[in-house]
């Protein structure tokens, strides 16, 4: 056994098909490689669930883990004690790097190159380097990306963001600018766009090529979740009462075009996901409620978890689509199979 | 374990030297059974060793928003955000400043953010100044200047090293800029800290109560150049839509010179108290609790800022008076 690991005997009850864990601190984040789920939380424990199997809690943070990226076997987190870490899915936990009192905010990984942002700066370990480069911003990061497509990392921040493209050995830099704070950025999955949620109740995006932007406004809250799903594909958004969804498809992406909107509640959205391999989205709402739904006009949602009046803050899915992962701000996690 | 309570934060600011180490050591250090966390800038005067404590750099977003005036901190949207997702519940958190900081994006951070508001709460800006160093200060730095008007609380600090007369002008020169701020008198910030945390300032329905004599006490202004105050009454009831449009365009127009202003009005045909409150051009109000029956009813409401003379707000305000 390794330091810190317990196989877990929560209290559960079975509801149909669900299996509940409460655990006591706010479910953070939640990340999917292959059946296995990881769900990260407030009190510094990442646990592991696979149908059919005990979950596996591992203390690997002192305090809130912030952020989590996963690589091919393997995820990286970041935690408000400074540290960046890489946890296998067997559980074994090794040091990154540590950097004391700053929260380690941000962390991504491309299967090459992984990175994490402490504060305005990025560092980024490639396979060629046993140090990590050092890449400066303005301001403090919000979010960070690759874009596997081109060999392109994006980091967000106060007034737009960078695009660090590696050409030979080292980044090279550009900044798309625009006025506010970007909360978190993304590459769509064919690398053409960036889009960005900002500080402003918005989505903003650039088309690489020739950095022409658009704006994706208004809603009426901030969009804390955002995820590519669907056939299109689409960016799927929260921060509305129903889920807004872009279509990216095509040199123009969404510009010019209306999104399409599914599941209206009368709550705030407050977490999306794609469902692996069809056209369907599943959605959190402010009030616990999660539905699942086809991403076309007029789609009827199915109910899968009822209000609780808690916010829904991590859904995960199996890659199969076979089992479902819901954790909340109260810190239940109720897994879930699909029929 | 309700996860829902907003949490309390504490704002201090002070110039350099002032004691904001000293109170915040005291505050992490002392044995009060509460859990605080301290969010602390990187220019701190010396180091505070403690896993409550959060480090940050100060950063001044400016809003996209088309409101010119309306400047938030980024960090503590941020911070916050993360420190609601901890596990252990905290009692409180108290944001430091850095010493030549403008309070406002830090307050205003609470009007702009709705998941900031949601889950936690200004609770009152406390200034720290140096008895001995801040006639200096005022002459030379209007952020000195700005930390007093935006303050709830001030805590007049190492009175033991100037001679009362000196301490009596300074605590004058305080009054002038903010009369409705409570000054303490400390040496090395000693004092209850009940009296700087847990005072509910912000709060619409603490107005009132904060301020006992709010609605009796008529502060005379000065006429000059710097940070001042005005504060004006009416016993004839209000008219609200003169009132909001009067009120919407002088903060519209002039909000950047107006620091903080808040009143408790009397609308015609609203049976309860109107109270509102507001950091340059944001503000926040709604109707609150009934008149005390038997008393009078009486609208005041009060500015601190620069050029208020100019803002002609008698006449505005008289021009809200129901015909």
């Amino acid at each position: 056994m390794l330091k810190g690991q317990k196989r877990e005997n929560m209290p559960t009850d079975s509801k149909v098909n669900g299996i509940h864990h409460r655990t006591g601190a706010p479910v953070v984040n939640a990340s999917t490689i292959g059946e296995v789920i990881a769900v990260t939380s407030g009190d510094g424990v990442l646990r592991l669930f696979q149908a059919d199997r005990d979950s596996l809690a591992f203390a690997i943070h002192e305090g809130v883990i912030l952020s989590m990226a996963r690589e091919s076997r393997s995820w990286l987190t970041g935690g408000e004690d400074g540290r960046f870490l890489r946890v296998s899915m067997e559980g074994e936990v090794e040091e990154i790097a540590s950097f004391g009192s700053k929260w380690v905010d941000c962390v991504a990984a491309d299967g090459e190159h992984f990175a994490c942002s402490s504060g305005k700066m990025v560092y980024v370990w490639s396979p060629d380097r046993s140090q990590p480069e050092l890449l400066e911003h303005q301001s403090t990061i919000g979010g960070l990306a690759f874009n596997t497509k081109r060999k392109q990392l994006a980091a967000s921040h106060y007034g737009g963001v960078t695009i660090w493209t590696r050409r030979g050995n080292r980044w090279t830099k550009s900044v798309l600018a625009y006025k506010g704070y970007h909360s978190s950025v993304t590459f769509s999955p064919d690398g053409k766009f960036v889009v960005s949620t900002m500080q402003e109740n918005a989505v903003h995006g650039w088309r690489l090529s020739d950095s022409a932007d658009f704006a994706m406004s208004p809603y009426p809250a901030k969009i804390n979740s955002i995820a590519w799903a669907g056939n299109n594909p689409y960016l799927v958004t929260s921060g509305a009462n129903e889920v807004v969804c872009w279509p990216f498809k095509g040199k123009d992406g969404p510009m010019g075009k209306y999104p399409i909107c599914v599941a209206e509640r009368k709550q705030i959205v407050s977490c999306v996901e794609g469902f692996p391999n069809v056209n369907a989205l599943l959605a959190g709402f402010h009030d616990g409620t999660v539905v699942l739904t086809e991403i076309k006009h007029e789609s009827i949602p199915v109910v899968l978890r009822d209000a609780k009046d808690v916010e829904v803050t991590a859904i995960a899915v199996t890659e199969t689509g076979s089992d479902l992962l819901i954790g909340d701000a109260e810190g239940e996690i109720l897994w879930f199979k699909m029929q | 374990m309700n996860m829902n309570a907003q949490v309390p934060v504490t704002v201090l600011t002070g110039f350099l030297g002032a004691g904001k180490t000293t109170l915040l050591n005291r505050i992490l250090t002392e044995q009060h059974g509460r859990r605080y966390a301290v969010i602390v800038n990187e220019f701190g005067e010396e180091g505070i060793d403690n896993d409550l404590v959060v480090d940050v750099d100060e950063e001044v977003f400016e809003m996209n928003n088309g409101c010119i005036c309306c400047t938030v901190r980024g960090d503590l949207i941020r911070i916050l955000s993360g420190l609601m997702k901890r596990a252990d519940k905290l009692d409180a958190i108290i944001v430091e400043t850095t010493g030549l900081a403008d309070p406002a994006p830090v307050a205003q951070t609470f009007f702009v953010d709705q998941e900031v508001a949601d889950h936690t709460k200004l609770d009152a800006i406390v200034t720290i100044v140096d008895a001995v160093h801040l006639e200096l200060q005022l002459d030379e730095h209007h952020e000195a200047e700005e930390q007093i008007a935006f303050a709830d609380v001030v805590l007049l600090n190492k009175t033991d090293l100037v001679d009362p007369a000196i301490l009596g002008r300074v605590e004058a020169r305080i009054k002038k800029i903010n009369p409705y701020a409570k000054i303490r008198r400390t040496t090395s910030c000693t004092l209850p800290l009940d009296e700087i945390l847990g005072l509910d300032a912000f709060s619409l329905d603490r107005i009132t109560e904060f301020e006992p004599d709010f609605l009796e006490s008529d502060h005379d202004h000065e006429h000059d150049d710097d940070i001042t105050s005005i504060s004006l009454t009416s016993e004839t009831a209000l008219d609200y839509d003169k009132f909001e449009e009067w009120f919407s365009t002088l903060l519209r127009t002039r909000g950047q010179n107006i620091l903080r202003s808040k009143g408790i009005l009397d609308f015609q045909g609203m049976e309860k108290r109107y109270v509102f409150q507001g950091v340059h051009m944001l503000m926040d109000g709604s109707p609150m609790d009934d008149w005390p029956t038997g008393g009078r009813r009486a609208s005041k409401i009060v500015f601190i800022g620069r050029d208020l003379e100019s803002m002609r707000l008698q006449e505005g305000f008289d021009a809200c008076k129901v015909a």
